[in-house]
């Protein structure tokens, strides 16, 4: 990491702080954050390096022993088919989901940034589906999209828009839609709301000096929105990849992985292997393979998507 | 915004403390724990009940119920046992038993189960489905069938008989199809009641036997391509949603009449309090057979308890605990934990009065009866033909009768090529 | 007059059509719960309740162990976002107010964490608890649950901490306060806001996590609400009343809370704008 530049006058005056701080002031970041990672550490790399470890046996069952089969289960993963076609789904619903989130995000926070009454109770409430468990979000949906008795159906038919019911989840296309369009619903708010905040941010002088050199809304979203919001979307975009990549419980309540293993994305199959199949060392490699394409874009994510703003920090 | 956060915190705090506290438990008498995976609160309150009254009249020993879920309970149960945080009795279904064997914590019971015979006198295909590898693995405890349930009044508009034969059965479900009823309510999920409801046809076309005798596997043979093949243009009269479905939503759809019929254990509990109630329009019958199969038949599961402990102290009391539950005067409560739905599996208990007394039993007592009735022409995959394999757990666990049915109701490839690649997944599943 | 109503008209439609999005549902499983039976699984749904019982909501509380898990809930939620509160806002301070070489590494480290998917970690997970003794007990939830909620709730307090001016810092030190003292005393009253989202955000967290519940907790007495909920679904019937019931009593505490907090949430994260 390079040091910063002292080139502003806010910077020299930073500088002159900082000699009296700089023996200790290493020391002093590392005490504070310490704790933290300290707590990470125990509760990740303990069972990361023994899910390395059981990848490399070929153990089946919990507790039962196994023995040393080096890279094989690796190799097995990596030439099965289910686990390609797993890959492919994680990707279709990373990208899925980003685009659903994000649009409803940026049109939810849009709108919640105007000036209306009852704004500040529309900005509370609209958060309701993210603040309650996954498994209420799975009985409410499954509910309203029944095919005898369910709300969405009987509405649907009422308006002639379609003679018979749908059934949501029963061909790979749609099951992936609903649950997309799910997890979506539980997760937009969330984010619009941490759009929001940083839109609130933005000083509002920017808009007005915009205003007056004549540009439009356009070019105001794309030459201050967007950059201001470079930074909070950048770990969005990171966060939120890498969140959405591992969610598994909506989709396992909701469809299990099918129709058909439509929707069996890559942690769907990794239980599935593990728990239902019992080839627990596979599934371990698998995870860890999951693991090495999560670190892999995180890094590629970091090292071409970094905001600006952060740089000058470092 | 201070003084709201320190609001917040007095009154989750009060909450914690008002809520229930759990008691603590003495520890000097023998405790045992019971898991089993009869989660519905009415259930485990009967079950409760039972505890209750057997912890009373035994002051040295203490037992305890956690109930759990059966979708959880094949990764948990396991990864007990390894930590050894296992419960000394586990409820079980056949192909449930083996996985848990083979971590060598379980007790074999042949010995135990001789006694209570003695006593009850067990149906012997009970038994059957728990002994293998030289030794019996539980002790059977109640049974389960699935029956072909509709309304009589249904059925009379139609114009339709109850059907026995697949012709007349194929005919009545498409002549039951009308407007906004369903045929028939028929699940395609890749779940246990989608095996079960396979299963059923597939021993309705004679081919209940998925292992030849020497262990290797003939699931791919023209017999149970027909049971697909049935199963296929039966669904074809089934809700758009029935890919989605476990046992509950079956009987929602049975209960408010969108399904003119299901196949399931029973829908007894569910008619009675969410649909009319009227004993007399309630009908059951048995699931209706190939023309010229010579056995036919439906899916049954004894379920049973597993014992796991080898400390002599505990081992007496768990004992102990069975034989209290088998007495007849406990065991119809037992049983009627769910009324209508579980099964005697030992004769004085297929007699007993605190069975056929139970007012839900005694209301429904012509739909019991043939239930009874129906559950002795009752069989299990991988359980036929005097033979038990126990790596059908392997099959059972990944759901693959009912994964090779999705590949045709869903994928829309044909019977045939699905059935062999159905074998193919069970060879994959067996190979280590 | 016409003007604004023509101005304000789409943006009360797009107002309108948001909070139907996020509360119809919530509506309809509100009035369901109290529906009779019939009603609740009849083929042609009911906008407004026909018939009216409490007889779902009087099963769950009395005759199911749901108060135990809402109990069970509320602990593991307050442990998780105490501790939370505590290890994020030191380590937001360090990373924040604090220059030191390897910074920005620790924090992307930190959130890095996420990238290991929680189904790799939950057999070594139950492992390690079970060597611990820590296995049913709800200890285990909250160590969980702080690991997945500390580092997101990390960045969350970056704004505030940004925001605040080094010049008020600088002179707290020059009058001789601690380290300490300065967080204590200046930056905690000024990003209290922040600290007050960063604890709701670690509390939901908690209260919404079911995989890892699902495993380490074993017995009914230790369940949590998302995994005693789960359970209710049954295996061979699916009590809907009881189900809709449920699903709202779970609802509620949160509404309950977000009542009573719901603003500092939102104003919370704004806050950074006011300054």
């Amino acid at each position: 990491m390079r040091n910063t530049t002292p080139s502003t006058a806010r910077a020299r005056a930073w500088a002159s702080f900082r000699s009296e701080w700089l023996s200790t002031n290493t020391l002093m970041g590392y005490a504070f954050v310490l704790p933290l990672v300290l707590w990470l550490a125990a509760t990740i790399l303990y069972p990361l390096l023994k899910s390395i470890q059981l990848s490399v046996l070929n153990i089946k069952f919990i507790g039962t022993p196994g023995e040393y089969v080096g890279l094989d289960n690796y190799q097995r993963a990596l030439t099965s088919p289910y686990f390609r076609a797993a890959l492919q789904n994680s990707a279709i619903w990373v990208v899925g989901n980003a685009v659903v989130q994000t649009v409803l995000a940026f049109a939810a926070a849009l709108i919640l940034k105007q000036q209306f009454v009852g704004n500040r109770i529309a900005r509370i409430w609209i958060i309701l589906s993210w603040v309650v468990p996954t498994v209420v979000v799975v009985i409410i949906w499954r509910w309203l999209l029944s095919a005898s008795g369910g709300i969405v159906n009987y509405s649907l038919q009422s308006l002639g828009i379609i003679d018979q019911p749908v059934g949501f989840f029963s061909t790979g296309n749609t099951a992936f839609i609903s649950v997309i369009l799910i997890n979506s619903w539980r997760w937009f708010p969330f984010n619009a709301v941490i759009l929001l905040a940083a839109l609130q941010r933005i000083p509002a002088e920017l808009y007005e000096a915009a205003s007056v050199d004549g540009a439009n809304v356009l070019q105001k979203f794309r030459f201050i929105t967007l950059p201001s919001l470079q930074p909070v979307l950048f770990v969005m975009g990171l966060i939120g990849t890498l969140l959405s990549f591992n969610v598994f419980d909506v989709i396992w309540l909701l469809t299990g992985g099918g129709p058909s293993r439509a929707t069996t994305t890559l942690p769907v199959l990794i239980y599935d292997t593990a728990f239902k199949k019992y080839r627990l060392s596979q599934a371990a490699a698998m995870s860890v393979l999951t693991g090495i394409i999560l670190l892999i874009f995180a890094a590629l994510f970091i090292r071409f998507m970094s905001p600006a703003s952060d740089s000058d920090e470092r | 915004m201070k003084r709201t956060l320190s609001t917040l915190i007095i009154v989750l705090v009060v909450a914690v403390m008002v809520l229930p506290q759990v008691p603590a438990t003495a520890q000097e008498k023998v405790q045992i724990t019971l898991w089993h995976m009869e989660q519905p609160p009415h259930r485990v309150q009967r079950v409760q009940e039972l505890i209750d009254e057997f912890n009373a009249a035994n002051p040295d020993i203490e037992v305890k119920q956690e109930p759990q879920n059966w979708g959880e309970i094949y990764t948990k149960a396991p990864a007990a046992v390894a930590a050894g945080n296992a419960p000394e009795l586990l409820f079980a279904i056949p192909d449930f038993t083996p996985i848990l064997k083979d971590l060598g914590k379980v007790q074999p019971v042949e010995d135990f189960v001789a006694e209570l015979d003695a006593a009850h006198k067990f149906y012997p295909a009970a038994v059957a489905q728990y002994t293998y590898d030289g030794h019996t693995w539980a002790v059977p405890l109640y049974n389960m069938a699935h029956s072909l349930w509709y309304r009589k009044s249904v059925f009379e508009a139609a114009g339709v008989e109850v059907p026995t034969t697949w012709d007349e059965w194929l005919a009545v479900t498409e002549k039951l199809t009308t407007g906004e009823q369903y045929g028939i309510g028929l699940p395609a999920n890749k779940n246990l009641y989608t095996d079960q409801t396979v299963y059923d046809l597939m021993i309705n076309a004679g081919a209940d036997e998925i292992y030849n005798p020497d262990g290797s596997l003939r699931f791919n043979n023209p017999a149970t391509v027909e049971a697909y093949d049935m199963y296929s243009k039966l669904y074809k009269f089934s809700p758009p949603d029935s890919p989605n479905w476990a046992w509950g939503e079956a009987e929602a759809c049975f209960a408010n009449r969108t399904c003119a019929s299901i196949l399931q254990f029973t829908v007894i509990t569910t008619y009675d309090t969410q649909a009319e109630g009227d004993p007399a329009d309630l009908g059951v019958a048995p699931i209706p057979y190939k023309e010229g199969v010579e056995n036919p038949g439906t899916i049954a599961y004894v379920n049973a308890v597993m014992i796991l402990t080898d400390d002599p102290a505990k081992l007496e009391a768990a004992k102990k605990f069975i034989r209290f539950i088998l007495e007849p005067e406990n065991y119809g409560r037992f049983l009627n934990m769910e009324p209508g739905l579980f099964l005697p599996v030992t004769e004085d208990g297929a007699v007993a009065e605190s069975f056929w007394n139970d007012p839900l039993v005694v209301k429904y007592k012509e739909q019991v009866e043939i239930m009874v009735q129906n559950s002795t022409g009752g069989r299990l995959f991988g359980f036929t033909g005097g033979n038990t394999f126990p790596s059908i757990a392997a099959i059972s666990a990944q759901n693959i009768l009912a994964q090779t049915l999705q590949m045709v109701v869903i994928d829309g490839m044909s019977p045939e090529d699905a059935v062999a690649e159905g074998q193919k997944l069970m060879e994959e599943a067996l190979e280590d | 007059m016409l003007y604004r109503v023509r101005r304000n008209l789409p943006l009360a439609l797009s107002v309108l059509a948001l909070m139907v999005v996020i509360l119809a549902p919530f509506y309809w499983i509100f009035t369901s719960s109290v529906k009779e039976p019939q009603e609740i699984i009849a083929r042609r749904p009911t906008l407004f309740p026909q018939s009216f019982t409490f007889e779902h909501y009087d099963k769950l509380l009395y005759h199911s162990p749901f108060p135990t898990y809402l109990r069970n809930s509320l602990i593991v939620a307050i442990g998780t976002m105490i501790i939370t509160v505590v290890l994020a806002t030191l380590a937001a301070y360090g990373l924040y107010r604090l220059r030191f070489p390897g910074r920005q590494m620790l924090f992307r480290i930190i959130l890095i964490t996420y990238a290991f998917p929680g189904v790799l970690l939950l057999v070594p997970m139950y492992d390690m608890m079970s060597r611990l003794g820590l296995v049913d007990r709800l200890t285990a939830l909250v160590i969980v649950d702080v690991t997945l909620a500390a580092p997101f709730a990390v960045w969350m307090l970056q704004a505030f901490f940004r925001t605040i001016p080094q010049e008020l810092e600088e002179a707290a030190a020059l009058d001789g306060a601690t380290r300490l003292g300065i967080i204590v005393r200046i930056l905690l009253p000024l990003a209290a806001p922040g600290v007050a989202a960063i604890a709701i955000f670690a509390f939901i967290t908690s209260w919404t996590e079911y995989l890892f519940s699902s495993i380490l907790i074993v017995s009914e007495a230790n369940r949590t609400v998302p995994v005693g909920l789960a359970g209710i679904i049954g295996q061979y019937q699916v009590d809907w009343g009881l189900l809709l019931a449920g699903a709202t009593a779970t609802a509620l505490p949160v509404l309950v809370l977000f009542g009573l907090v719901g603003r500092n949430f939102v104003e919370g994260l704004t806050a950074g704008a006011v300054r």
